[in-house]
């Protein structure tokens, strides 16, 4: 049924010079056209806010929001709200891990756990954090507690997951030649699952990372008195939106510094790659 | 096809009759307020035809909190707000996009509002009298809020200081029963609705009422500065809003006793509109009865403590006072 296209208008003996196509689509990084761009947009941004097309009630310009970061900077408020912020995401994020690790290698190489904790991940994962604040309060009060356990719960599903899809990544035969010789169950972890999941293992940690700055926010919704997300509550609250966007700059920053932390983790930990 | 001609001919009348009855009644706004008894008079007037009666048509869209209020007569997306005065409102009064044109619900002695409760295990150990609340552990729903306001002028009057207090801010009133019925604060500042199932199942102590310690303005009516060139539709609507507060005055108020209205047969209409609004059975709105001023009085003067007050803590971009925010030409001062 297919119509082929007439073949003999073509001479097939003399062949016909073709340049090069097959480089495929490999976009390298510029150097400065993210920055031209982002100065671009800011000096967009600028303009409109000096130049009265906004209202600086709805867009403060970018010179309110460093104005606002200078005064809490000088005001010693943004060291402190800072270093709770810090602490809280950092062992939040450390536990969270750390379960999820256990976890996570324990679906990707028992049966028993496989099956109870898929079940478990499913039918927990999706709840909103934010619906069991209460529960949370409840449970375990106020203090530093529930603000860490908010952040650990949002850290430890994710890590799971891709700490067992990195399990179950590694190639078997490796595992299978492992086993032909002999290795015992320990060094097999340890020497052939545990770098052949680390990739994965670390992608997770990319996305954890910035489940735990997304969290923090919630996190310190329960009777936070510093603190970063605390701040933008308030800030929120008061109207003060100069403020609020000063808070989410820094949030933001932090997500940099954190990504760029975790590149130096990978390239020292993936060099074999 | 003729009856197609003779429904267009019929829609084009229409159209032509509802521009005629808009030219009418020209005086067309929007107020956002709360489904809350705090703002029964605007209730009234509306289900009474006090507005119609004075040439307006209200429409009333409802918000489930004070902030969005003041922030959608900021945008124009309402004409007028009525709500509880908060640092947010005072922030954007600040920058000039609205203002104060007449008072609402206060905080009076004889009727509840906001409760100081304490939780079992602090009323046990001695917090018995909102005295004693300096240094303990307080929760509130926001910094800056109505509740911290409340704090802040029981630290003065009792003369202790405010940065003794541990206030926790639970950002929703659900949050600060739960910590409250948790044990985990010694106290919090509820609204008497929130309170009364906590009350009821004696999850929580009732220390005092706000009104009792220290008598404040809580709620404003507010418009934004384009409404604000319309003098005709501003003075009727402050009419109209008067003659409701003068008659929530006389009929319910003057019936409360112990902190309850009264369930007779000249409260009963007025308060079964309240219910209608509020969603709430009669029975609970006697004893969430708001004092409101009869001549929608402002009280200028607590307006001009709250921002000082407030800009002192930081919530309050500084350099503004009472008299910026404050429509004069509308105001009735107390």
């Amino acid at each position: 049924m297919l119509d082929r296209a007439p073949q003999g208008t073509q001479d097939e003996t003399r062949p016909r010079p073709v340049a090069f196509r097959g480089a495929g689509f490999t976009p390298s990084a510029g150097r400065y056209s993210g920055w031209i761009a982002l100065a671009l947009v800011i000096g967009f941004w600028q303009l409109a806010g000096s130049a009265g097309w906004v209202n600086a009630l709805f867009l403060p310009p970018p010179s309110a929001i460093v104005a606002a970061i200078y005064k809490l900077a000088l005001s010693g408020a943004l060291w402190q709200h800072l270093s709770w912020s810090v602490m809280r995401i950092g062992s939040g994020w450390i536990l969270g891990t750390a379960a999820g690790i256990i976890v996570g290698f324990g679906i990707g190489l028992s049966t028993l756990a496989r099956g109870v904790g898929i079940t478990f991940i499913s039918a927990l994962f999706p709840i909103p954090k934010i619906a069991l604040l209460p529960l949370l309060i409840l449970w375990l009060g106020i203090g530093e507690e529930p603000k860490i356990a908010t952040i650990a719960l949002g850290v430890f599903f994710s890590t799971a997951i891709s700490v067992y899809s990195g399990v179950d990544a590694v190639p078997r035969n490796l595992i299978r030649m492992a086993q032909s010789f002999n290795v015992p169950f320990h060094l097999i972890v340890r020497r052939v699952i545990w770098p052949g999941a680390l990739p994965s293992i670390l992608a997770g940690f990319r996305i954890t990372a910035s489940v735990a700055l997304l969290l923090v926010v919630s996190a310190e919704m329960i009777g936070a008195q510093y603190g970063i997300g605390a701040f933008v509550l308030q800030a929120g609250n008061l109207m003060q939106t100069d403020q609020l966007l000063a808070a989410v700059v820094i949030l933001s920053v932090f997500g940099l510094v954190v990504g760029k932390g975790i590149n130096l983790l990978e390239a020292r930990l993936l060099h074999w790659r | 096809m003729t009856g197609f001609a003779r429904l267009a001919v019929a829609a084009l009348l229409a159209i032509a009759a509802s521009g005629i009855a808009r030219a009418d009644d020209a005086l067309k706004a929007k107020i956002g307020v709360l489904r809350l008894s705090s703002s029964a008079p605007v209730f009234i007037a509306q289900d009474k035809g006090y507005f119609r009666e004075v040439g307006l048509d209200i429409e009333l869209k409802f918000f489930d909190a004070a902030q969005p209020i003041a922030v959608a007569t900021t945008s124009g997306d309402v004409d007028f707000g009525v709500t509880a005065v908060t640092a947010g409102l005072y922030n954007l009064a600040g920058k000039g996009t609205l203002k104060v044109i007449g008072g609402m619900s206060r905080e009076k002695a004889g009727y509840p509002l906001i409760g100081y409760f304490a939780s079992n295990n602090a009323y046990a150990a001695g917090l018995k009298t909102p005295k004693d609340l300096a240094g303990k552990r307080i929760a509130v729903t926001q910094v800056g809020s109505s509740f911290h306001y409340s704090l802040g002028l029981l630290a003065d009057k009792y003369g202790f200081k405010l940065a003794d207090i541990k206030v926790l801010p639970l950002q929703s009133l659900s949050n600060a029963a739960a910590a409250l019925k948790g044990e985990t604060v010694d106290a919090a500042l509820l609204p008497v609705s929130t309170a009364r199932t906590l009350m009821d199942s004696d999850g929580a102590k009732l220390l005092g009422w706000v009104g009792d310690e220290t008598p404040w303005q809580l709620g404003a009516v507010f418009a934004s500065p384009k409404t604000l060139t319309n003098t005709a539709l501003v003075t009727k609507l402050l009419g109209a809003l008067v003659r409701a507060d003068r008659e929530y005055h006389d009929v319910i108020l003057a019936s409360v006793k112990d902190g309850k209205a009264a369930i007779n047969d000249k409260t009963k209409p007025l308060l079964e509109i309240i219910a209608k609004y509020t969603n709430l059975p009669v029975e609970q709105v006697v004893g969430n009865c708001a004092y409101i001023d009869p001549d929608g009085k402002l009280d200028v003067k607590n307006v001009a403590n709250q921002i000082s007050w407030l800009q002192e803590q930081g919530f309050v971009d500084k350099g503004f006072g009472v008299d910026a925010i404050i429509a004069k030409e509308y105001v009735k001062a107390d």
